[in-house]
């Protein structure tokens, strides 16, 4: 077979950062090639600059044995290559059609004359048309936000394809699909490589790379590290490529019968709405244990975030109730929230963990800076705060360049130990962690899983909202689906299959045997 | 490493504006066909290196560092309070009218008593505003900036009738009683006022650098969402930082008034006016209290030097206006960088990151 695309020694530079050091990638014709490594290894930066969002510091990239240059997405699909990105790119109030005729719209012709107008029944058969070649279940005329995350990925495959590449990048594409539309999608790809497209995924989840791929390429801080073909590989190979030693991919729980210990924390009926007025969470209602994980499993979107938000006073719920220990907290601040015991760890570390542009050490005390050991007189103690700092550095084993710079200047895993020193060291009795391993390194997430499984030991109790549904079954003693804002059922991890959770993500609850 | 790195780089965000600015000046007083440099000899000679004219730009330096940091406190949690230069007038146009009209016989306590008035006045003009953008997100730039307007012309209003000194050939209020007035230090204009400000910025840097407050401030400018996530009420901290900016402008028109000007005339705060240059004063000094003193030193230092320029070339004092000017312009090339800078980083961070 004939190469399709060849990349030879393709570097990029950040500043000082070298995002890509000499990477020479090589993808056949008609195969599909998954290219694999830690969260910031560089796999976006690679695909990106293949897809002529960002331009290389030095090296080639060789498209069908012709050096290109590309200097925007709109060189790349000129040379046939298309990406979808991790975040879809559509507009979500216009139909299939429009999103994916965008730009390419198809104008009503009088003649040989081309009228300003768009032709939207010609539109609808062309879009028609191409659903049918592909085999894909859509129906054009649908609103983007009425279908779901599974069938916008399609549109996103189909306008790609309507501008006929050959070469199709996927970011992360099963990120935020439940385990049905990820069978479906694999079903997918390989229908399109059958018909002569080449395709490059990008993820870092093994057991999809095993199921789909026909080569594999490692990338490990930059550079290539494997380049595999998938015959003659395993899962438990790639891992160690990817992280240069043998993981334990799961961490070992001690569960507990944990319905005859006291509950800790309870809500009922918790209702809110979003800006525009939606329901966005509905009628939850769970009780949590003393010595227990609850997880909170889902696909993302759908109402986990914004309980998450009404859990730790940052948004307010319209109907319902919740209590710590019998003592109602119903909408109170955050800071009464951690007053009373509640350690959180938000979702996004950036926005509302850490302030990228403050010291490690003021990152060390929000939210708890006007407690009296370090806050006299409305005046901060900075030696204190410098204790408190390197007690935390040492505690909870965070690398660092220099310890007075800034926060931002942490990876994105010892970042996260910051929030999780934070948080753990005020002693909570609950702690609410949310996406507690979103983008970290796998060394930092088996720090941070054995410490929330301490925290959990030592007689407290963890709600666990991840969209990484194998930490939300390997952590938890009992999980709750959510579906829509509302929860979907509620299962008991060891008992219960991964495909089982998987219908219950995708809102349909088994009948009763 | 990196820190020094950042401290390079504020210095030479401060003075590349100066720099290109006295270059391009120098290039205006060629055209006039005079020396550049023994024009900016004298300015810089008379202004800093001999005693009394040091000490006279100290003088004038001095509501500019209150303003400066009027402005600052807002500005470093991205709150914008624009309405400085109306808080300073109103300020001191109260404690003026205080000061005449009231008994105030020993001078300690009247001072202390017009301060007050002034930092009041400051306040009630900071209040409106600050409750509308904490509570319905009311843009308090637009408010602000307005409300100087419709305190000037109310002042106006206030200086033509009602306390209008009939007495005096021009439009002004009475001058205010000589027990409350800054005695002179010596043969220059400095006073006690000086002093004043000096505490009150010593007060502001231990209060920005060191404090709960200081704290929240900065992690609301730097990150609001981040703030509010660690329980502080961000509506609640706007209230209080607008206030304690109404206060600071107010003292600032007070002590002006009672140490320079002992009355309210329409041009009390000069073209273009304390507020307004406490706005660059502030943005030259990176919004932090030891640069906010260097910044109003050199400003003020423009003010005094411009007089002698007059008197020993034949270049027109407005040449250090048209420095302002340019500083002003660069300034904001700057202020434009920090903003989408600030958006590039972030997401160069982002690519980084996956």
């Amino acid at each position: 077979m004939n190469s399709m695309v060849q990349t030879i020694n393709l570097t990029k530079k950040f500043g000082d950062f070298t995002a890509n050091n000499k990477i020479n990638l090589h993808v056949k014709e008609q195969e599909i090639k998954c290219i694999v490594g830690e969260n910031g290894a560089g796999k976006s930066t690679l695909m990106n600059m293949l897809y002529g969002l960002l331009q290389p510091t030095d090296g080639k990239i060789i498209i069908r044995g012709r050096e290109v240059t590309m200097k925007s997405p709109l060189d790349a699909i000129a040379n046939g290559i298309g990406m979808v990105h991790q975040h879809f790119k559509l507009v979500p109030s216009l139909t299939v059609y429009e999103n994916i005729l965008l730009g390419l719209e198809i104008k009503k012709k009088k003649g040989s004359l081309s009228l300003p107008l768009i032709d939207k029944e010609a539109e609808i058969k062309c879009v028609e048309k191409l659903i049918r070649d592909h085999g894909f279940e859509l129906n054009p005329t649908d609103k983007v936000e009425d279908i779901s995350v599974g069938a916008r990925q399609r549109v996103e495959i189909l306008k790609m394809l309507y501008r006929n590449v050959n070469i199709l990048i996927l970011d992360e594409p099963t990120a935020v699909l439940t385990p049905q539309e990820v069978d479906q999608l694999i079903h997918t790809l390989k229908k399109l490589k059958e018909q002569g497209k080449t395709i490059i995924v990008i993820t870092h989840k093994l057991r999809e790379v095993m199921e789909l791929a026909d080569s594999i390429t490692v990338i490990k801080q930059g550079s290539i590290v494997g380049d595999v073909l998938k015959a003659e590989t395993s899962e438990r190979q790639l891992a160690q490529m990817m992280v240069g030693r043998d993981v334990v991919l799961r961490v070992e729980n001690l569960r507990k019968k944990s319905a005859d210990t006291k509950v800790l924390y309870e809500t009922r009926e918790l209702t809110t709405v979003n800006e525009t007025g939606k329901e966005v969470v509905s009628d939850i209602s769970f009780k949590l244990h003393q010595g227990e994980i609850l997880g909170i499993a889902g696909v993302e979107g759908n109402g986990q975030s914004e309980l998450v938000k009404l859990l730790t006073g940052l948004m307010c719920s319209t109907k319902g109730n919740t209590w710590l220990m019998g003592k109602d907290i119903t909408n109170w601040w955050p800071n009464q929230l951690r007053e009373a015991g509640i350690g959180i760890i938000p979702e996004d570390r950036y926005a509302q963990g850490l302030c990228k542009e403050m010291s490690i050490s003021e990152n060390c005390i929000a939210g708890y800076h006007g407690q009296e050991d370090i806050c006299r007189y409305g005046l901060h103690r900075t030696k204190k705060m410098k204790e408190k700092r390197d007690r935390f550095i040492q505690e909870f084993d965070i690398r660092l360049g220099d310890p007075n710079g800034m926060v931002g200047n942490l990876s994105g895993g010892n970042a996260q130990k910051v929030i999780i020193a934070r948080e753990l060291s005020a002693a909570p009795q609950i702690l609410i962690a949310c996406q507690p391993t979103r983008g970290v390194d796998i060394g930092s997430i088996e720090f941070i899983h054995k410490a929330i499984l301490k925290f959990k030991e030592a007689g407290n109790a963890v709600i666990l909202v991840s969209s990484e549904l194998s930490e939300i079954m390997s952590l938890s003693d009992r999980v709750i689906v959510m579906y829509k804002g509302r929860i979907s059922g509620e299962i008991l991890p060891e008992k219960t299959s991964v495909e089982e959770v998987g219908l219950l993500m995708a809102g349909i609850t088994p009948t009763e045997e | 490493m990196k820190q020094k790195e950042m401290i390079v780089k504020n210095i030479l965000n401060s003075l590349v504006p100066i720099l290109a600015a006295f270059i391009l000046g120098g290039i205006i007083i060629l055209a006039i066909g005079e020396n550049p440099f023994t024009t900016y000899g004298i300015l810089i000679r008379k202004s800093l290196f001999t005693w009394k004219g040091f000490l006279n730009t100290l003088h004038y330096a001095t509501p500019l560092i209150l303003t400066g940091l009027a402005i600052a406190v807002t500005f470093k949690a991205n709150v914008y309070n624009m309405g400085v230069e109306g808080q300073m007038l109103l300020g001191g146009f109260f404690a003026g009218v205080a000061g005449a009209y009231l008994p105030l016989s020993t001078p300690l306590v009247g001072k202390l008593i017009c301060f007050v008035i002034a930092a009041l006045c400051g306040m009630l003009f900071a209040l409106p505003p600050a409750l509308l953008k904490a509570r319905y997100q009311v843009n308090e730039m637009v408010v602000t900036l307005m409300l100087n307007y419709a305190v000037a012309k109310t002042l106006e209003f206030l200086t033509t009738g009602v306390f209008r000194d009939k007495s005096a050939g021009y439009v002004a209020t009475p001058v205010i009683s000589d027990t409350i007035m800054f005695q002179r230090i010596g043969s220059s204009r400095i006073t006690a006022f000086f002093g004043m400000a000096l505490i009150i910025l010593f007060l502001m840097y231990i209060l920005m650098n060191h404090s709960k407050l200081g704290f929240e401030m900065k992690a609301i400018g730097k990150n609001a969402e981040f703030a509010e996530a660690t329980g502080m009420n961000v509506g609640k901290k706007i209230i209080i930082l607008m206030l304690l900016s109404g206060a600071l402008s107010g003292i600032a028109g007070a002590g002006w008034m009672m140490s320079d000007q002992f009355k309210y005339t329409l041009s009390f705060s000069e073209n273009p006016g304390l507020g307004w240059d406490g706005m660059l004063i502030s943005l030259l000094g990176s919004h932090s209290p030891i640069e906010i003193l260097i910044a109003s030193i050199f400003y003020a230092a423009l003010k005094t030097g411009s007089d002698s320029i007059n008197m020993y070339t034949s270049v027109p004092k407005e040449i250090v206006e048209i420095i302002q000017a340019i500083i002003i312009l660069f300034l904001a090339v700057k202020f434009i960088k920090e903003k989408t800078g600030r958006k590039n980083r972030w997401k160069q961070s982002r690519k980084e990151a996956e």
